[in-house]
């Protein structure tokens, strides 16, 4: 082939196609649009997407600044990838002994984020249900010093998301409680969450992708129903 | 005699050629190589701080955490390295293929200088907190148009070098380069805007994430380092390639599957499921163009294998070539479900990036660079035996970072999946293959440090001074 124009040809037409199939089909079909259910056990109405304001901006600009999704994903795979939907500390409740399956992450629950951060590696825990399993103290203590939570742990410090300051009048409510034995802080002194730790941690109590949705009730109502009837 | 007069006037037109393109290609290759070296040494931090983030840990350094030093390297050495080398290496070998001297370098040299001031403001961007965490794109979102605008003046360059080219035959490593040169702009500009600006579904974004990544590495760095093959080869064997016929099938067959990889990395993913499957098979079907290449190259090599061990560029392409085909069959191993669970989300997906660009990518073009830079400069390479040094030490840190990050992302996953098994045993599982890549890094890292110190010496002309390089080690055929 000695010419240039057949040549132009074959790749615009060759690449075109998955174009158009992987990137703007998708990107204007799978825009998720509300869908109201009936609970057939409870009767009680539901929406999925919720359409809550489930995600804290600011803060996952902070968890993309600081690079928390090269180590976490928000995606919990389905069992034929992975037991990982039992695992107690990926989901929200549950222990080893007692294990409760948590469901996989669909679609409509990074509803309202600006990038779907569903993960680059699996270093530490997959984060999309973690704003059922600490509260924030035990996120900003975690977050100023992961060795103090877990012990081998082998996240790095985010002392620089945070300030001391000196005490005036009472301690902050706000004070890390573990921030004295590492960093030389008297009684004068307290260390406390600048603004970014507090929308990061802000983001990270909003991360529950486990809203209930229809397929998943019907799916429920099926087990059960196959469960009565083998009864 | 006639074909001793049309022969130096080969001779001639190829000095002129060098003589033209030795400012611009230079350029590209020096600044490449050193954002190699802030590339590596920061490969070997955030190797560090992957299991010991202890490492380099205080109060001053905190940029260099893990999750800021990770995709600073990433970003130094894909756009800082590696697309700049591809870039330098392509109008060497353009203008060459072409028979066209290179006129008007200044607007590859201010394209260039807007494409470093682009990486630079990206990698500091990381490091001082202003990413986007996005793999592959992860530079603050005001850099992308700085890298578009100068990569576009780059292809518009070209094109028009393409278009006074003297010798009408179009050779296939032309055809490859042009790809690239089309593709890019394509698959950066379709990133972006559909990531930063379209608003749009999260998980669609997501997944045109992953497909950049697929397609940057079949439809960019593959159709480079296979055009840089196609013409090392030959060119220093001194015999044509085995089937032009087998070349041009090759050539299509990566056009028609490149551009529907990169989504299986969701395989199970909160996608539509015919999205991942559709990327593995292409993946999987990449095998065939793959087979074609390996089949066209072996055949071109049979019965001149001594060469492969005289001449060092030759070993850097054989080598690059090897490590494309181990990539190929990892990812394609990877597209099916029961393998592709252990390795999407762990220490393998990124050790099999690294692998397509530190192993394929960058070894072709150290073997470009060490055939280039000696006719660029008319000065032979100083020092042999740090070619070969950085050659054996390259393949065995590669090896070694292979086998970390493969069987370490294996048992990774394998750990996380047992679901009644502690946390600690997941976290610590990958540990012991964390610090064997660690090792590895070091000595990649040494191995670039002599490339960058042989670099800077040619430079210098602190070599011999030769006409034409030993190392080439045969005459040069036309073209």
């Amino acid at each position: 082939m000695n010419s240039l124009r057949p040549f132009l040809l074959g790749i615009t037409a060759t690449f075109f196609v998955p174009w158009l199939c992987l990137i703007v089909i998708p990107h204007n079909k799978m825009k998720a649009e509300p869908v109201e259910w009936t609970d057939a056990e409870t009767g009680k109405l539901f929406t999925y997407p919720a359409g809550k304001p489930n995600i804290f901006r600011q803060g996952q600009i902070v968890y993309a600044q600081e690079g928390c999704a090269n180590c976490h994903t928000q995606m919990i795979r389905p069992t034929y990838m992975g037991f990982e939907s039992w695992r107690p500390d990926f989901g929200k409740e549950g222990t080893t002994d007692l294990p409760i399956r948590i469901r996989e992450t669909r679609s409509g629950d990074y509803d309202g984020e600006q990038f779907a951060y569903l993960g680059i590696q699996r270093i530490g825990p997959d984060l999309s249900n973690v704003g059922y399993r600490h509260d924030e103290k035990w996120h900003h203590d975690h977050l100023y010093n992961p060795q103090s939570k877990r012990g081998f742990s082998m996240m790095p410090s985010y002392r620089h998301l945070y300030t001391k300051r000196k005490i005036q009048g009472q301690r902050s409510e706000q004070a890390l409680s573990n921030a004295e034995s590492d960093d030389n802080i008297d009684n004068e002194y307290e260390v406390v969450p600048t603004e970014r730790a507090k929308a990061l941690v802000g983001y990270l109590m909003t991360l529950k992708k486990d809203d209930p949705f229809s397929g998943n009730s019907e799916e429920v109502s099926e087990n059960n129903e196959g469960d009565s009837k083998a009864k | 005699m006639p074909q001793d007069k049309e022969a130096q006037e080969d001779i001639q037109r190829r000095a002129a050629i060098d003589g033209s393109a030795r400012f611009p290609v230079l350029f590209f290759i020096t600044s490449a190589s050193a954002w190699l070296a802030v590339a590596v040494i920061l490969g070997f931090v955030q190797q560090m701080k992957l299991y010991s983030p202890a490492f380099l840990d205080s109060p001053s350094l905190f940029f260099l955490n893990y999750g800021r030093s990770y995709p600073a390297f990433m970003g130094a050495l894909i756009y800082g390295w590696a697309i700049q080398a591809g870039i330098g290496v392509g109008i060497w070998l353009m203008a060459r293929l072409c028979r066209a001297e290179i006129k008007n370098p200044i607007t590859l040299i201010v394209a260039g200088h807007f494409w470093n001031i682009g990486v630079l403001i990206g990698v500091l961007g990381i490091l001082t907190g202003n990413g986007t965490s996005i793999e592959w794109l992860a530079f603050p979102k005001a850099v992308w148009p700085i890298l578009f605008g100068a990569f576009s003046l780059i292809v518009v360059w070209l094109i028009t070098l393409f278009h006074r080219r003297q010798d009408r035959e179009i050779y296939i490593s032309v055809w490859y380069i042009l790809g690239a040169c089309f593709w890019f702009p394509w698959i950066f500009i379709t990133a972006n805007l559909f990531i930063h600006i379209f608003p749009g579904s999260a998980v669609a974004k997501a997944a045109t994430n992953a497909w950049f990544i697929g397609s940057m590495i079949y439809l960019v760095f593959a159709p480079i380092g296979i055009a840089t093959a196609y013409y090392l080869i030959p060119k220093i064997l001194g015999r044509p390639i085995h089937s032009s016929q087998l070349g041009f099938y090759g050539f299509w067959g990566l056009a028609v599957f490149g551009g529907w990889t990169g989504i299986q990395k969701f395989m199970g993913g909160p996608l539509p499921a015919w999205m991942p499957a559709v990327s593995g098979a292409a993946v999987i079907f990449m095998l065939i163009p793959v087979l074609i290449v390996t089949v066209n190259q072996l055949l071109t090599l049979k019965g001149n294998q001594a060469g492969v061990y005289s001449s060092p560029a030759l070993r850097f392409t054989i080598a690059g070539i090897s490590f494309f085909i181990i990539y190929c069959v990892f990812a394609a191993l990877s597209s099916f479900l029961w393998v592709g669970k252990f390795t999407q989300i762990s220490f393998t997906s990124s050790g099999t990036q690294i692998l397509a660009i530190l192993g394929f990518f960058s070894m072709t073009m150290y073997g470009a660079i060490y055939f280039i830079v000696p006719r660029l400069t008319g000065t032979e390479w100083p020092s042999l035996k740090k070619i070969n040094s950085h050659f054996i030490i390259s393949i065995y840190s590669m090896g070694i970072l292979l086998i970390m990050h493969y069987f370490g992302g294996v048992w990774q996953s394998s750990a996380y999946g047992k679901f009644d098994a502690p946390m600690e045993n997941a976290i610590s599982a990958a540990k012991p293959y964390a610090i064997g890549a660690s090792v590895a890094w070091a000595f990649i890292v040494f191995s670039t440090l002599g490339f960058l110190y042989n670099l800077v010496s040619i430079l210098l002309r602190s070599g011999r001074r030769e006409i034409a390089s030993k190392l080439v080690g045969h005459q040069e055929s036309s073209g």
